[in-house]
């Protein structure tokens, strides 16, 4: 039981890192990304190239192995970025600019999805692949009596630096007031002064970078593919509306409670693959009963 | 500089990222056709579309797009001035000596440009050469009749430009018998001759020239091969249009600007009744695989598209999970054929488990609608694409209820056995594809006359109303939440019973026929032909339905089914930023958006409910 409350746990961080994607475009854009899969897809492949070059033998020194580590959550921060980035620059803007319905958004967004899924279905196969993990799979500890291994470790320390590198971000720096600013009021935020294109771009870039990062380790945890984005982002949305969708916060601890949530059922179920079931069941529940969330929706409102 | 002379500005930046997006997507469009890649070596692929003979008709491709889209944007930011432009007199000015001093050199640059552009076309729809990537192997590719066919087709269409512009310049360079309607229609008519010589994907013996003959009675011929007259057909329409047209220019335009779009009933009583006409007897004629494909590839989506059409047209929300429903209608059909794992308490013919799968597929809609509808419109698309993957899970792995992966039982027949009518119909027999084509059309026209006259109805008004502005609605005492659970519920079960019928063609029911791409299929039909247009919606799913056919046969290097989905992706951003109406829109629909666009009303009910957000 207790194992399976840590997987949960740990889980949990992948689907948190990736709702803050989420979050933060739906509190700039009051606009759910459907494209936010293919940036987790295009950090995983990001982090797998990485690897694959320059990760020469499974049995190297402790230091080059803490390198390649960071080198791959740098590559699939920048790969998820970008992408974020190009979607928001070809499949937002555009729209944007001529103040198209919301509608037009929705249908661009699941048009780029797909785009991408296919171009990286492709361009790389169609076949899944498993990267070579820089992370030794033998260190593993016995802590209250579930068996926590190196990855988890890695797992949690780099999300919680991302999230406290982002609260800090959001909260105290320029580009963080900007985004704020334009979440609460894009016309006002204009005449403020801000670029509100740029800060958009921001945006997407931020959640973008976690998104990448979730991709590097979805893809060490399973094998990296064309389609591997598609029900981690899913269930990430479920985490983001769980949190309260608009809220940093709410995100990280919306990623672990449904973890949990998530986990814990099939303990008793004993099939891994109805994850996606329970996780789709929380979502519609969660909708029924406090759509707000746990803490409620807001980016630069009370935050 | 003075005021009136047409001011000649350079390049801004704007114009060379313009042009240098437009390189950029040709470059891309060559990549996305070229040869697939391996995860060993990422950028091989990449490679070989860029650096070989490939890339040639796309760079060319994309330069031309940039020309004219910067063309275009300078004459919209009135910088530059088109000819339409330029006043009469300063276009003589311009232009009559220009035309004036047009001589055959001018005839063998035109065609030099038309050569180079069809060659550009022929490399983007050529088929298959191994090796196509050496220029050996392109021009051998390019050595066909087909290549010749666009020659003449574009050469034809840029002198009728130039005549056109001719005309316009000096009355009286144009021959008179030459602007008599019956020498234009049979110009047009001539044109889609050319095209089918150009676009018919059928003929393997076309590579010779000895395919123009009347193979007398072999369907193979060019010249007794039915799609050759279909599109010569389309050319006449074409012509007949263009010559009606401008006979009617005027009450065109004062119907436009008093907004009234009516159609006379004659018209478009003759209009249907040629349709219909067309769509029983044109399948008689098509070749066997066109036969199949116009059942489970077209017909099906037809249908598909038109429940689709009730939710994203006509209420304006976004449903991802359509796929679902369709899977539903199948199942509900496979259990009451006795061909799942459970068995029924008595075995029902599919056409009686029609109702049962409508019933089904409807309470699941309402049971999903409800809670996600009272939220944002946006919600409901994410709980549908979760509800669609959720199916498809459980498709999968419920080995005891559906069979799971391996697949279903066999499915029983449509059979009707009452005095005087007697019809099966078996999805694994060979030669009965027309027949279940037949019988798709008897369910499709009651539902696009009851579709219609909905829309039509209070309910259709009701639609309208809440897309375009939902408080207002409201206001009005429209309960926006039942007309939006209507419509999720009405698409639904159009879906189930879609899935019925196709469940019987397949015979076998497997979950991967339920996958979520299928979903995105139907929307990029609706989105694609005009939302909220029927007619729009069969005309689109009719033309993408053909298109993915065809580049089965027009294959790029390494072409692989799964490849059409990215085709679908980018046509959805496309559509979306070039017209979000759709090709064939429907009229209040595309002034929703227009209006939409300048600040009044929504034009789709994904915002916020009147009730407020949280309702």
């Amino acid at each position: 039981m207790s194992s399976y409350i840590a997987a949960g746990l740990f889980a949990g961080l992948i689907y948190s890192m990736v709702a803050l994607g989420y979050t933060l475009v739906y509190g700039v854009l009051r606009l759910i990304n459907f494209a936010h899969s293919e940036v987790l897809m295009s950090g995983g492949f990001a982090g797998y190239f990485f690897l694959h070059y320059f990760m020469k033998s499974n049995n190297e020194p402790t230091g080059t192995r803490v390198l390649l580590l960071i080198g791959a959550l740098v590559a699939s921060g920048a790969a998820g970025a970008v992408v974020a980035m190009l979607v928001e620059r070809f499949a937002y803007r555009p729209l944007r600019r001529r103040n198209a319905p919301k509608l037009t958004y929705l249908i661009s967004a699941i048009g780029a999805s797909y785009f991408l899924l296919n171009f990286a279905g492709k361009e790389f196969g169609r076949n899944p692949i498993s990267p070579p993990s820089p992370i030794s799979a033998t260190l593993q500890w016995n802590i209250l009596g579930t068996q926590v291994s190196l990855f988890d470790v890695v797992l949690l320390i780099v999300t919680l630096v991302l999230f406290f590198g982002v609260n800090v971000l959001v909260n105290k720096s320029k580009v963080g007031r900007s985004i704020r600013a334009v979440a609460q009021d894009q016309e006002t935020a204009t005449l403020m002064g801000v670029n509100v294109n740029s800060t958009i771009a921001a945006t997407f870039a931020i959640g973008g970078f976690m998104g990448g990062i979730a991709g590097l380790f979805v893809g060490m945890s399973s094998v990296v593919d064309y389609n591997m984005g598609f029900t981690p982002a899913l269930l990430a949305f479920t985490a983001a509306v769980l949190g309260g969708i608009g809220n940093i916060r709410g995100a990280m601890v919306g990623g672990v409670v449904l973890g949990i949530c998530m986990y814990v059922p099939i303990y008793w179920i004993g099939q891994p693959y109805y994850e996606p079931v329970i996780g789709f069941s929380i979502l519609v529940l969660v909708l029924l009963v406090k759509p707000t969330g746990l803490f409620g929706e807001s980016l630069g409102r009370s935050a | 500089m003075s005021v009136d002379e047409p001011r000649r500005t350079h390049f801004n930046k704007e114009d060379v990222r313009l042009a240098a997006t437009c390189v950029a997507s040709g470059l891309l469009l060559a990549v996305m056709t070229g040869p697939a890649g391996n995860p060993e070596s990422p950028l091989e692929a990449a490679r070989l579309s860029l650096f070989t003979g490939h890339v040639w008709g796309f760079l060319l491709f994309g330069i031309v797009v940039a020309v004219i889209s910067v063309f275009r944007r300078k004459v919209r930011n009135g910088e530059w001035q088109s000819s339409r432009a330029v006043p009469r007199r300063s276009m003589k000015a311009y232009f009559g000596d220009f035309l004036a001093s047009m001589s055959t050199s001018w005839w063998v640059a035109f065609f030099a440009l038309a050569v180079l552009l069809a060659l550009a076309i022929a490399d983007f729809t050529g088929p298959y050469v191994p090796g196509k990537l050496s220029f050996v192997q392109l021009f051998t590719q390019l050595h066909d009749t087909r290549t010749y066919g666009y020659i003449g087709f574009l050469w034809w269409i840029i002198n009728s430009i130039r005549l056109r512009r001719s005309v316009h310049a000096r009355h009286g360079v144009l021959p008179g018998f030459m602007k008599t309607p019956v020498f234009r229609i049979l110009a047009s008519a001539f044109g889609g001759f050319i095209f089918a010589f150009c676009a018919d994907p059928w003929l393997p013996e076309r590579f010779s020239f000895s395919y123009f003959k009347f193979g007398g009675g072999s369907t193979t011929a060019f010249l007794s091969h039915l799609p050759t007259w279909l599109w010569t057909a389309c050319g006449l329409l074409l012509g007949v249009r263009a010559v009606l047209g401008e006979r009617n220019k005027t009450v065109h335009a004062n119907r436009l600007r008093a907004r009234q779009f009516a159609v006379s009933s004659n018209t478009s009583i003759a209009l249907y009744g040629i349709g219909l006409f067309a769509a029983f007897e044109a399948p008689k004629f098509l070749s066997p695989f066109w036969q199949e494909a116009i059942f489970q590839q077209i017909g099906i989506f037809c249908f598909l598209a038109i429940g689709l059409n009730i939710v994203v047209g006509f209420a304006g929300l976004l449903d991802l999970g359509y796929v679902a429903f369709y899977a539903i209608g199948a199942y509900v059909n496979a259990y009451f054929s006795g061909a799942l794992p459970i068995q029924p308490p008595f075995i029902l013919n599919p056409f009686l488990s029609i109702p049962v799968a409508i019933l089904v597929a409807m309470t699941a809609g309402v049971l999903l609608g409800l809670p996600t509808l009272r939220l944002r419109g946006d919600y409901l698309a994410i709980v549908t694409l979760g509800f669609g993957e959720i199916v498809y899970v459980l498709a999968n792995n419920l080995q005891n209820l559906t069979g799971g992966a391996g697949g279903s039982g066999v499915i029983g027949n449509f059979s009707i056995n009452v005095p005087l009518v007697h019809l099966s119909l078996n999805g694994q027999a060979l030669g009965q594809d027309l027949d279940f084509y037949y019988l798709l059309l008897a369910f499709m026209i009651p539902i696009l006359i009851l579709f219609t006259s909905l829309n039509n109805s209070k309910v259709g008004r009701s639609w309208a109303a809440i897309r375009e502005d939902e408080v207002a609605a409201a206001s009005l005492g429209i309960n926006g939440l039942k007309y939006k659970v209507m419509a999720f519920a009405i698409g639904a079960s159009t879906s189930g019973v879609a899935g019925v019928l196709s469940s019987v063609k397949q015979g076998i029911l497997f979950p991967s026929n339920f996958a979520l791409q299928v979903s995105i299929t139907v929307l990029v039909l609706v989105i694609f032909g005009g939302m909220g247009s029927i007619t729009g919606v069969l005309i689109g799913s009719a033309v993408i339905g053909w298109l993915l056919q065809f580049l089965l046969f027009h294959s790029f290097i390494d072409y692989q089914d799964a490849d059409k989905y990215m085709y679908i992706g980018a046509l959805l951003i496309l559509t979306m930023i070039f017209r979000p109406q759709g090709i064939w829109p429907a009229k209040r629909r595309a002034r929703e958006f227009h209006d939409a666009e300048i600040g009044l009303g929504t034009a789709d009910a994904v915002g916020e409910p009147a009730e407020g957000p949280l309702a």
